[in-house]
């Protein structure tokens, strides 16, 4: 069994990229496409997932549930590396380098062939596939920032060129949803267009195929007969859709799956008892948990009050009740191995009741009113928002809870939505994070109140510094910019950081599975016995 | 008969078109935005918009409720938000699953809960009836996701005798995955069923007409079947009839637990995203089936008693 192992890194800059690429594009220029043998044969891998998938085009991607599919049946420029530490390598280019700040060359290895008869992969696909998602007003364009253009130097060859610097180009658009090429000829007769295909792509270039989806039931991949490239560990993956991870774990001790993901509330049990012939790993999750206070919400308007609940609340006690102390407090947005993650918070992560007590007195008591605390209608909410409730009510501060259903909960601080983020004071948030710390605090800038920014925080000086660090290239420069932002967003009493929660797994001894530093999979580099 | 049963199917009608109608005014009530959860977070506040417009949400409630009606007449209950796939082709891969499982769920309990019932009543007052009422009254008081909960881990997990997920492929592998939700959905009801027919049989055992037929010196095994229980068997006709609404809850948590396609995890899935023309699609037909049920049984009632039969 594995210990969770937070792994501290500076991140991937530019030039450690560039170095590892290099060697990595060396190995693979040596090794000719089309002699590689299949590793193994007859093998299937039965893996759950905690959603079914619903968008397999991946210019219009939601969701990281459906680029676990897409990473098996399409192929990248460059891909994550499985491992401890964030890094990537390459996939479909035989070369990538970074020019200059704005141009970034790449050289499709020859011979990635399109199912369908639809030829060979070209630079004119990756134009075609980058390009797309600006076209047609993706919901998920700003993972190509400043994309200006492609341009198209020869067969395989090409640049894309950039508006304006974009570092998460490396870490979020290149590797993941976006990122992906598909076939320009087999997508124009498919739509038209060129715009959103939906569930069904019409043509493949990864090592496995979609053989079958039954909805609800399991999405079925078999190998690609026309891949040419290093053969995958498995002849098939069926990827069980499984909403509810205690189901997961279930079917799991049955004999049903392979490999799953299991809940931190089982972790303690399973390191307990064991299941027959398991491995259990932990990995740190990218997630971040914190408590949100509506700045413009009357009763939080009394900067002390809001630091004396900062202080109040001691996160370490919460992820005792909650997690079962099995996950690590969170100093900020950013977790650690990514650029910007913060040692130490500016408030303590066990919080400080004299303080906390010295800034309530400040605020001139409690609020005469309880406050109330919004909350997902799930068990770890319900009982982190307990927690809260107690801890607050230790210096006197009375609260509500609320809890609701996600359709509710996840639009109670939009503008669209009516009234409701006014009465909106105090509320438990949980968001979903991609390995860049860009990711994170875009979505608390000014532009984003009243959007996904449901404190309504608004700094000109975090705005401004979103902005630079874009464009930073220096990573030990952006990672301060970073740093500075989440003190920024701490100083302004809005906010208690909680945890990043955490990713345990458990699969059956033989299998050698390729989990991403956060614990997600890469079913395509999936190896073994089961 | 037939005036019966068209008037039956006019008023069936109406009620579904009063469910979608007070359903579709309840999505509309409760807060949450379609196209927010269909775009994601990183969609503009444009695209979002254009998005509520094509999915027909800017239009007055009223003249959405008549646009969705008028879409069924043509045969065409929507898209999903999400894949973009017909929902009418989404619900109908479903509901077969769902179908199947409730009513084989049905079937094994009515048949053992009418043969309990029947047993018990027979023997009345002895230690056997004793034991057939514990056991009836224990399986009414264990919930149906209780049951999910423990047989999956006593027959799949620690025996390993049975799957634990998923609905199978193929008819025998079919057949082994329908065993423990079938189980945890019927148990309660083979309880209900015994109950029901055992105080049935017992009023009926004691009316004119059986006493006259034994005076006759017909044979037990001939009164049993053709005088007390064609009778006796009714109430339980129409409970499992009225009862087929709560088969479709209990569905809802066997699903889940088993990972199991079906319209009841559907629709939980739709109303926790907001996918609206999913979650009506899904209770159109999920209330027509109700309504029809209940109309199956009265009419299964007149088929078996001719007294109702003449009174239609």
């Amino acid at each position: 069994m594995t210990k969770q192992t937070n792994t501290k890194t500076p991140g991937i800059g530019r030039r450690a990229f560039l170095r590892g690429a290099t060697a990595t594009g060396i190995a693979a220029a040596t090794m000719p496409l089309g002699s590689r043998i299949w590793a193994q044969s007859g093998k299937v891998l039965r893996v759950s997932s905690y959603a079914d998938i619903d968008a397999l085009d991946p210019g219009f991607y939601q969701n990281g549930y459906n680029v676990d599919v897409m990473n098996c049946i399409y192929s990248k420029l460059v891909r994550y590396v499985p491992g401890r530490e964030w890094d990537w390598e390459l996939e479909a280019a035989e070369e990538i380098e970074q020019v200059d700040d704005t141009h970034i060359r790449f050289k499709l290895k020859p011979g990635i062939m399109f199912t369908g008869g639809y030829g060979e992969m070209t630079a004119e696909d990756v134009k075609f596939s980058f390009e797309r998602v600006l076209e047609h007003d993706s919901p998920v364009k700003s993972d190509w920032g400043p994309l200006d253009h492609v341009e198209v130097t020869g067969t395989y060859e090409g640049t894309i060129v950039l508006k304006e610097p974009f570092q998460p180009l490396w870490s979020i658009t290149l590797p993941y949803g976006t990122g992906h090429i598909v076939s320009k000829k087999a997508v124009m007769e498919a739509t038209e267009s060129g715009g959103n295909f939906g569930m069904e792509p019409p043509a493949f270039s990864g090592p496995y195929i979609l053989k079958e989806w039954k909805p609800n039931q399991y999405v079925h991949l078999v190998r690609n007969p026309e891949w040419t490239g290093e053969a995958p560990g498995f002849d098939e993956i069926r990827i069980l859709p499984m909403d509810d991870t205690k189901t997961a774990e279930r079917a799991y001790e049955a004999g049903d799956l392979d490999y799953t993901e299991i809940t931190l509330s089982s972790l303690a049990q399973y390191r307990g008892n064991v299941p027959a012939d398991t491995v259990i790993e932990e990995y740190p999750s990218l997630y971040y948990v914190w408590l949100g206070m509506n700045l413009d919400n009357p009763a939080l308007g009394d900067e002390n009050l809001r630091k004396a609940i900062q202080y109040a609340i001691n996160a370490e006690q919460i992820i005792d009740a909650a997690y079962f102390g099995e996950a690590a407090p969170a100093t900020g947005l950013i977790a650690p191995g990514l650029p910007g993650h913060r040692e130490t918070p500016s408030v303590p992560v066990a919080g400080d009741l004299d303080k906390a007590r010295e800034y309530l007195e400040a605020a001139g008591g409690p609020p005469s009113e309880p406050l109330t605390i919004d909350a997902l209608n799930a068990t770890v909410w319900k009982t982190m928002a307990e927690v809260i409730q107690a801890q607050l009510a230790q210096i006197g501060i009375q609260t509500q809870i609320n809890v609701q259903d996600s359709g509710s909960f996840w639009t109670l601080g939009m503008e669209s939505e009516g009234e409701r983020w006014k009465d909106m004071q105090l509320v438990l948030n949980r968001f979903s994070m991609l390995p860049d710390p860009y990711y994170a605090t875009s979505w608390f800038v000014t532009d984003q109140v009243g959007v996904w920014n449901w404190e309504r925080f608004s700094s000109e000086e975090f705005d401004t510094l979103h902005q630079q660090a874009l464009s930073e290239t220096d990573g030990e420069t952006r990672a301060e910019m970073y740093r500075k932002m989440q003190e920024l967003m701490e100083a302004s009493g809005a906010y208690k950081f909680i945890t990043h929660e955490g990713t345990p797994v458990m699969y059956r001894e033989g299998l050698e599975p390729a989990l991403r530093p956060d614990g997600r999979p890469l079913f395509i580099d999936f190896k073994g016995d089961v | 008969m037939i005036f019966y049963a068209t008037q039956r199917f006019v008023l069936s009608v109406v009620i579904v078109m009063v469910a979608v109608s007070i359903l579709t005014l309840m999505l509309h009530v409760v807060p949450g935005d379609p196209a927010v959860m269909i775009l994601g977070p990183r969609a503009t506040p444009e695209l979002i918009e254009q998005t509520r417009v094509a999915m027909g949400l800017d239009q007055p409630l009223p003249v959405q409720i008549v646009t969705f009606f008028g879409n069924i007449l043509r045969g065409d209950l929507g898209q999903d938000v999400f894949t973009g796939r017909a929902v009418s082709q989404i619900v109908f891969e479903q509901l077969p699953y769902t179908l199947i499982l409730i009513t084989v769920s049905i079937l094994w309990a009515a048949v053992l809960g009418i043969a309990l019932g029947c047993y018990s009543a027979l023997r009345r007052n002895t230690w056997l009836d004793t034991l057939t009422g514990v056991i009836s009254v224990g399986t009414i008081s264990i919930p149906s996701f209780v049951m999910a909960l423990y047989s999956v881990l006593l027959f799949a997990v620690w025996l390993r005798w049975l799957p634990a997920i998923g609905a199978g492929e193929g008819v025998w592998d079919g057949v082994t995955h329908l065993i423990l939700p079938s189980f945890a959905i019927g148990v309660s009801w083979v309880g209900y069923v015994a109950r029901i027919v055992r105080a049935s049989m017992l009023e009926v055992m004691g009316q004119p007409h059986v006493r006259m037929a034994r005076a006759y010196g017909l044979p037990d095994g001939w009164i049993t079947r053709s005088h007390i229980l064609k009778i006796a068997v009714q109430p339980a006709v129409t409970l499992i009839g009225t009862g087929v609404a709560h088969l479709f809850s209990a569905a809802v948590f066997v699903e889940v637990i088993f990972a199991r396609p079906g319209i009841g995890a559907l629709i939980v899935q739709a109303v926790n995203e907001r996918n609206y023309p999913i979650v009506l699609g899904a209770v159109l037909v999920t209330t027509g089936i109700i309504v029809l049920a209940t109309l199956i049984s009265d009419l299964v009632i007149a088929w078996l008693d001719p007294r109702q039969r003449e009174e239609l």
